[in-house]
């Protein structure tokens, strides 16, 4: 189940980025995150926007754990990311961090169940635990009677969704999306983007990284970031119409 | 990561690609099938020789002289040298119980009933006590200076009417002289009642030395005696001061199947043999030298000989097993390429590098042991239609089934170790980016 509660209430927010910055040794040094600091709330429905280069993928795999900043601190889930050695940095991706790629990035011979059940796979639950925690999901997104089906058995916009179910397998902290609907189709990626705002609802914490505006704006906030900078906060209200300069 | 579930994961991806699979265990099949048949035939071979050694055989010292150095076991490279008078003196010896000679005779053909059966190397002519009592099924044993036969089961039982005891047999020698016999024993074995005559069943007919070989065959016998009257032979060189034929080969029986006093026969034998005493001693000249062995130490010519086969054998499997690694290890390199992008999916997600290794490392595992257990399957079974075919008792040597899913296991390992390592290692991010 998606959270109803926010995890460790002793903290405000499920990320904390502070001065961070990322810097590339590639024979002259490139800022990818030059001096970043942002705050994701719990329960908040956060949309990064930036042109190529602007330093999107750098945050996305600082804020999920993949990476570490050269610069600055990244709290997640109440910890301090570049204080924690490999493994256990694995341990917190794996346990407070959920993925959706847009290539879905779905194991090609596990079943949708399977891949959905993946993550528990790494956290020693029990077979038949992760498979009814799997079914449970693939029910909320929808997919119950696929469950036996290979993903290139399935749909783009079925292989979205298994993902989403798998990110929330674990009950995360934090729900990163990576261009989510960047390979479904107009139809589809309204589908997985109500399933989004559903599991919002619900009290998931959700960071979509798009170039898309009509995606971005589904969220409750857009992150602008520009050269590894960011840019502006742009706070969208309940409507979703209009729009205003952040201040942070 | 749960190992059992590292092994459910590994099967998978095995079976995701079953010929490529299957062609990578293939080195493995065939290293471990290998050595597995030629342990099996080994074992079966020693047992079916070794339980040809009969008790009363062990006091027996077999004895010929031939070139030193002379490889091929038994009688290999042999000269007849062996005079009756130094049989004679043996016999008085007191380690000695008896001593006589053994020689095999040429032959045409067996004649019984009028039936003609076309036969070479049917006839021995020995001692009595080379036919023992315990291999007699019936009658009994020759006796020297008689015409007088035992026969196998496999001469018994060759004509349109089985030979009995009592009857008479035809026998057409080389030269086209044909002598007669009565059958007065007939054995429980038709395989070799000696090493000299090989261990595999073949029709054979044991007559006394006298007078089957010093009158009858003597003349046919390069190097033999015309006959008994001292007639310097051809080959036998012209101060021979034999009274007649010489033989190829002896038989000391010591007075009891101790070590000891097999050592005393021994040694008493072949100081008398290879004096100027002896008719041998003087044949021998610079060129030759009597080789005095009992059975089990021929047998452990044999077993010597059947180990370094092995061991030829082992070490062309060992290659094959090497290739086979290899191939395990390359095509275990090839995957994790392939799967850059499933390593990186699985990370993300929260696998650590040891659950990775696990699951490279168990994949190669199991290819190593799924080709050890074929490939002992496949060895058990070439080695049970090997001692079928040779008739041979089956032995399977049960501690290299064992072994060999060990070196299956080991293989698998040694050849996964470096690619599953490799896989632990890859960067998640770079490896989500990969296409």
């Amino acid at each position: 189940m998606a959270t109803s509660e926010p995890k460790g209430a002793e903290s405000g927010s499920a990320v904390t980025l502070e001065n961070v910055s990322k810097i590339y040794e590639l024979g002259e040094p490139v800022h990818a995150l030059d001096g970043v600091s942002l705050e994701i709330p719990r329960g908040s429905y956060t949309a990064i926007m930036g042109p190529s280069g602007s330093g999107k993928s750098t945050l996305m795999n600082l804020v999920g754990c993949l990476d570490t900043p050269t610069e600055g601190t990244v709290v997640v889930d109440g910890q301090d990311v570049s204080a924690l050695n490999d493994r256990e940095r694995t341990t917190l991706r794996g346990t407070t961090v959920g993925f959706v790629f847009q290539t879905f990035n779905l194991m090609p011979r596990l079943t949708a169940l399977e891949n959905v059940a993946l993550p528990q796979l790494f956290q020693n639950v029990d077979r038949d635990v992760r498979h009814e925690r799997a079914r449970e999901l693939l029910e909320r997104v929808g997919l119950a009677d696929r469950e036996d089906h290979l993903p290139n058995e399935l749909s783009g916009g079925q292989r979205q969704r298994v993902a989403l179910a798998r990110a929330l397998v674990n009950d995360p902290a934090i729900v990163l999306a990576d261009e989510p609907t960047g390979n479904l189709d107009t139809d589809t990626e309204d589908d997985v983007l109500d399933l989004f705002a559903d599991f919002h609802g619900a009290g998931t914490t959700m960071v979509v990284v798009t170039h898309e505006r009509h995606v971005a704006e589904r969220a409750d906030r857009i992150v602008h970031l520009l050269d590894g900078k960011l840019e502006r906060i742009e706070s969208l209200d309940d409507d979703r119409r209009s729009s205003g300069e952040a201040s942070h | 990561m749960r190992p059992l579930e590292s092994l459910r994961l590994s099967w998978r991806s095995i079976r995701g690609h079953k010929l490529r699979s299957s062609l990578t265990t293939l080195g493995i099949v065939i290293g471990i099938a290998a050595v597995i048949a030629f342990v099996t035939l080994g074992a079966s071979l020693q047992a079916g020789v070794i339980g040809d050694i009969s008790p009363d055989d062990q006091r027996n010292v077999y004895g010929w002289a031939a070139e030193p150095d002379t490889e091929g076991g038994p009688l290999a490279g042999a000269q007849p040298v062996f005079s009756e008078d130094d049989l004679d003196e043996l016999d008085d010896h007191d380690d000695i119980d008896a001593a006589y000679g053994y020689m095999p005779i040429s032959t045409q053909a067996l004649v019984y009933g009028g039936e003609i059966s076309p036969q070479s190397d049917a006839l021995v002519a020995a001692g009595p006590s080379y036919i023992r009592e315990e291999t007699l099924d019936e009658g009994r044993q020759f006796e020297q200076g008689e015409r007088e036969a035992v026969v196998n089961p496999a001469v018994a039982g060759q004509f349109e009417e089985d030979i009995e005891v009592g009857d008479e047999l035809l026998i057409a020698l080389q030269g086209g002289e044909q002598t007669s016999v009565t059958v007065v024993g007939i054995t429980d074995t038709s395989e070799g009642l000696s090493p000299f005559e090989g261990f595999e069943p073949s029709p054979r007919v044991y007559v006394p030395t006298d007078p089957y070989y010093t009158e009858d065959a003597a003349g046919a016998i390069p190097g033999g005696a015309d006959d008994q009257d001292g007639d310097d032979g051809g080959a036998a060189g012209p101060d021979l001061d034999a009274d007649g034929a010489l033989y190829l080969a002896i038989v000391v029986e010591a007075e009891s199947a101790d070590d000891e006093a097999i050592e005393d026969a021994r040694e008493s034998a072949l100081a008398y043999l290879e004096s100027e005493e002896s008719d041998a001693g003087e044949l021998l000249g610079d060129d030759l030298e009597v080789t005095l062995q009992t059975s089990a130490e021929l047998l452990q010519q044999l077993e010597d000989v059947l180990d370094l086969l092995q061991n030829f054998i082992v070490g062309i499997a060992a290659i094959s097993l090497l290739v086979g690694s290899i191939g395990i290890a390359n095509i275990m390199l090839v995957s994790v390429t392939e799967r850059t992008r499933e390593i990186g999916i699985m990370k993300a997600v929260g696998a650590q590098n040891r659950d990775i290794l696990g699951l490279f490392l168990a994949e190669a595992v199991i290819l190593g042991v799924v080709g050890a257990i074929l490939g002992t399957a496949l060895g058990l079974a070439a080695g049970y239609l090997g001692a079928w075919y040779i008739d041979l008792p089956l032995v399977y040597p049960y501690e290299y089934v064992v072994l060999a899913i060990v070196v299956g296991v080991v293989v698998g390992i040694a050849s996964g170790l470096y690619p599953a390592w490799r896989a632990a290692r890859t960067d998640p991010i770079d490896a989500l980016r990969y296409e």
